[in-house]
């Protein structure tokens, strides 16, 4: 005999064996196989970030930008193009389920803090995938001297991070309302702005010459920060 | 204290622009409250 | 608001213009009188940030009680931090035209109050692409909520990056020695009187918002009103 006690996702619908890490798995396998089926989101970041990139080189490289200005303006364009090309490419990572009414279903049966994660995992995938794949063309077609790989590297990593999270947890904000493309950006930028001032200054560190110092300490705090703000607020953000 | 005419005007316009506003919101209170009697 | 209250707070206003006229002596530094509009400036600045703070509590009371009430006060909080806040920038603005030339220095008083309100408009616009009120209610909520968790790093990242033209010494009201008690009484006079201000404005709005709604609702339910 049936009998449902609970109204918790989590207590009826999954048998003991699913542990939450499976949980978090299955939805970042899942997302995953949807995206290789279409590769829109793949195709879309990829487009946009090259299609900026070249603007950017041609606008740049022709006219010729003297070395002092172009190691001040370049870190800020790198970034511009990342946010630009996620804020294209990542709502879908919820827009999707709202729309082919998966949403329901995940629901009924995911729990909300192993969604989220999943979805983060996959997001996080993305975008470094996207960072894996704009930096080293930037940097080439920029002739951009690097002196601090190790500080790019770990900015491009915290930074990619709080990009996904943030991005993450405003894509399910938007995902159930209307006008979803432009209220992205709109929501989005003003909680990416700290991001933004600290991964370009640290950006600029890595090229120019300079430590991480106090930015990238405030770069990792933010990240925690916007995670535990994530992994609270998603559950009343998803459900009803 | 610095007493000088240029800011007797200033200040007189001030008090005048506050004094309005002041007012208007008294009328709103006013009607509100009106309003919420009525429903 | 009671009228006598009401009639007190005009008074208490009305000192605060006279005083900041008459009884406060000119600031050091500055040009001219231009030091007073910072009797007024700066208390803008705080009721707008008290209506950021504001909608964040309001937000997290609606979401342990759901309480659609808290939802309301939310919202005419970020409406009324809006107000203030432009206000605020453009008493700011004025200033920095007098002080340093320009209307717009990207300082990061300026910048972090002009990211503010950037806060503002992107809470007002979800607010606007949601039609069911329970929902619209959570995911605000959520966003105020965020918005309160990110906006103090901005204040903690900026100051390092630009050079600072706000005053700070002067200016900063906490407590620092530099600043002359006259000054410094009319600053906290006028604090007091605009964030009475804002609860006399937040209580008129909640409750002229209540009463659209209800009215909305009477004529969706085919009531005449």
């Amino acid at each position: 005999m049936l009998q449902v006690t609970s109204t918790s996702a989590a207590e009826t619908a999954l048998p003991l064996r699913f542990t939450w890490l499976s949980e978090v798995v299955a939805v970042f396998v899942k997302d995953w196989r949807c995206e290789f089926r279409t590769r829109y989101a793949l195709n879309t970041l990829a487009l946009f970030a090259f299609t900026t990139m070249v603007v950017v080189s041609i606008s740049l490289g022709p006219i010729g930008i003297d070395r002092a200005r172009g190691t001040k303006v370049l870190p800020v364009l790198l970034w511009v193009i990342l946010l630009f090309s996620v804020a294209a490419g990542l709502p879908r990572a919820f827009v999707q389920e709202e729309e082919s009414q998966t949403a329901t279903a995940l629901r009924l049966s995911a729990t909300p803090s192993a969604l989220f994660c999943g979805k983060l995992l996959y997001c996080l995938t993305l975008v470094g995938a996207l960072e894996l794949l704009v930096t080293p063309v930037f940097v080439t077609l920029m002739n951009l001297e690097v002196v601090s790989p190790a500080l790019l590297a770990g900015t491009l990593a915290a930074g990619g991070y709080g990009l996904a999270v943030g991005s993450t947890l405003v894509a399910a904000i938007i995902a159930q309302a209307r006008t979803k493309g432009t209220l992205f950006s709109v929501l989005a930028f003003p909680v990416l702005l700290p991001l933004l001032l600290l991964v370009v200054e640290l950006t600029f560190n890595a090229v120019a010459g300079g430590g991480g110092g106090v930015a990238l300490s405030q770069l990792l705090l933010y990240d925690a920060s916007v995670t535990v703000a994530g992994l609270m607020l998603f559950p009343v953000v998803w459900n009803p | 204290m610095d007493l000088s005419g240029g800011n007797l005007g200033v200040v007189v316009v001030n008090l005048i622009i506050w004094t309005g506003i002041f007012l208007w919101l008294l009328r709103l209170s006013r009607r509100v409250r009106e309003m919420e009697k009525e429903s | 608001m009671k009228t006598i209250s009401a009639w007190l707070l005009w008074l208490w206003v009305s000192l605060v213009i006279v005083g900041a006229f008459y009884y406060a002596p000119l600031a050091e530094g500055f040009q001219g009188g231009s030091s007073r509009i910072l009797f007024f400036h700066v208390p803008m600045a705080w009721a707008s940030f008290a209506g950021f703070i504001a909608a964040a509590v309001w937000s997290v009371r609606y979401l342990m009680t759901r309480d659609l009430r808290h939802d309301r006060s939310a919202y005419v909080a970020v409406q009324l931090g809006l107000v203030f806040g432009v206000l605020a920038t453009i008493t700011g603005a004025i200033w920095a035209r007098i002080e340093w030339g320009a209307y717009w220095n990207w300082d990061p008083r300026q910048t972090s109050i002009l990211i503010s309100l950037l806060f503002y408009g992107a809470y007002l616009a979800l607010r606007g692409a949601v039609e069911d009120p329970e929902k619209r209610a959570r995911l605000s909520a959520a966003y105020a909520i965020l918005g309160l968790v990110v906006t103090p790093f901005l204040y903690w990242i900026m100051p390092r990056l630009t050079f600072s033209l706000h005053p700070e010494p002067v200016v900063n009201a906490e407590g620092k020695p530099k600043m002359q008690s006259e000054i410094l009484q009319v600053l906290m006079a006028s604090g007091i009187g605009f964030t009475a201000l804002f609860f006399w404005l937040h209580n008129l709005q909640t409750r002229i918002q209540a009463l659209a709604e209800r009215k909305s609702a009477a004529r969706e339910q085919g009531y005449g009103s």
